[in-house]
């Protein structure tokens, strides 16, 4: 088992009145038990150069990953503050990571385009797309097709 | 504008044969600009105990601009490993948040549409006479109708607004939040008119609501007490 830790800060000083200084570590470990994740997509940097809709995590036809709970990272590395990417689950907006953004989230992929993640650029100009997951799901591919 | 600061950190020295050590930082901004989020929920602890389970809505389409650079934060507090909440965006099963689990993601927003309808006061009213609507009965103080409207629009409706200009016949009704009427149209007959003479406020203009597809929701997966922090930060 491999033990690996997110963590998140969030802090201002003139959101409120008072401050904001929130942190959170958490350990990431397989559903419902202290055992870590021990699978990973690596992280990857691609450049998008289309505004077509791709998916960062395929899942491979036939397989099941209902009850496993993994977590995805994804972030926007455009320094152009209008673009941004959009980022779907199934047939929803989750919603837009703009330039610098980053998302992380749980993600339980039922079955193959059941809930797929999907990301969409902006623009069609070219833009580094950063991702990755930490899961023990059944057979995903990072930038496989996804058919 | 206010500046505020995200950074997520990932570590690990077993999950590859390279230890892994990254971190990203980024200012919340509003979409397409360099100005920071000024709009917050505030950090909000909600309790789950319900028996039946129930899902909870956290945050509603209405509450931030859709298709902003608005970020929704949430984690899960117990610290039972097998409990967890399930999050949703509509019916839409985003994942499980584990006890201890964190999220941080963008949030589009979705909402939906309002409900409209138009009530016109017309005929012979007479003081004393009475219309119900949502649970709210307005007493005519006159027999005149653009003064009834008045009194109409001046009532506090628990799940409508109004619209009204002073001593017209009209009041528009809206529903206060989007999404969920449903799909019912609104007609004279939902509204309970008792008069004396033959004075009526019938409905008009009616427009049902788009339900809200941007809502979250979670669900805890035990009926025991569980608690959730969360977070919008918005524009």
């Amino acid at each position: 088992m491999a033990t690996t830790t997110a963590s998140l800060t969030l802090t201002s000083t003139d959101l409120f009145d008072d401050s904001l200084s929130l942190s959170n570590t958490s350990t990431l470990y397989k559903a419902g038990t202290t055992i870590g994740l021990d699978q990973t997509t690596g992280l990857t940097r691609t450049y998008v150069t289309a505004t077509t809709q791709f998916d960062p995590f395929p899942v491979v036809k036939g397989t099941t990953n209902a009850d496993e709970n993994g977590r995805v990272y994804i972030a926007n590395l455009s320094e152009e503050i209008t673009e941004y990417i959009i980022v779907t689950i199934g047939d929803l907006v989750i919603g837009r990571l703009y330039a610098g953004d980053f998302m992380w989230m749980p993600w339980s992929p039922k079955a193959q385009h059941v809930n797929d993640l999907e990301i969409t650029p902006s623009v069609a100009t070219g833009m580094h797309v950063e991702f990755m997951a930490i899961h023990n799901f059944a057979n995903i591919y990072p930038n496989s097709a996804d058919s | 504008m206010a500046t505020t600061i995200a950074t997520i950190s990932l570590a690990s020295s077993d999950l590859t044969s390279s230890a892994l050590a990254f971190s990203s930082t980024n200012p919340l901004n509003t979409a397409g600009t360099a100005t920071g989020l000024s709009l917050t929920s505030g950090l909000s602890r909600t309790n789950f105990t319900d028996d039946p389970i129930h899902q909870k809505l956290i945050f509603r389409g209405d509450d931030a601009t859709a298709n902003g650079a608005n970020k929704i934060y949430m984690k899960n507090l117990s610290t039972t490993p097998a409990e967890f909440f399930t999050v949703y965006i509509n019916s839409e099963e985003m994942g499980r948040l584990y006890a201890g689990d964190w999220a941080f993601f963008p949030w589009s927003a979705a909402n939906g549409t309002k409900r409209v309808f138009t009530v016109t006061v017309a005929a012979t009213w007479a003081i004393g006479d009475t219309w119900e609507f949502d649970g709210v009965k307005t007493y005519a103080d006159s027999a005149t109708v653009g003064s009834i409207a008045n009194q109409i629009h001046a009532a506090n409706y628990p799940n409508w607004v109004t619209t009204h200009t002073a001593d017209a016949a009209t009041v528009v009704f809206e529903d206060r939040v989007s999404g969920l009427g449903g799909t019912t149209v609104v007609v004279t007959a939902d509204g309970t008119l008792n008069t004396a003479g033959n004075g009526t406020a019938n409905i008009s203009s009616a427009a049902v609501s788009v339900e809200n597809v941007g809502d979250v929701y979670v669900k805890p997966s035990v009926a025991t007490t569980i608690d959730l922090e969360h977070m919008l930060f918005h524009q």
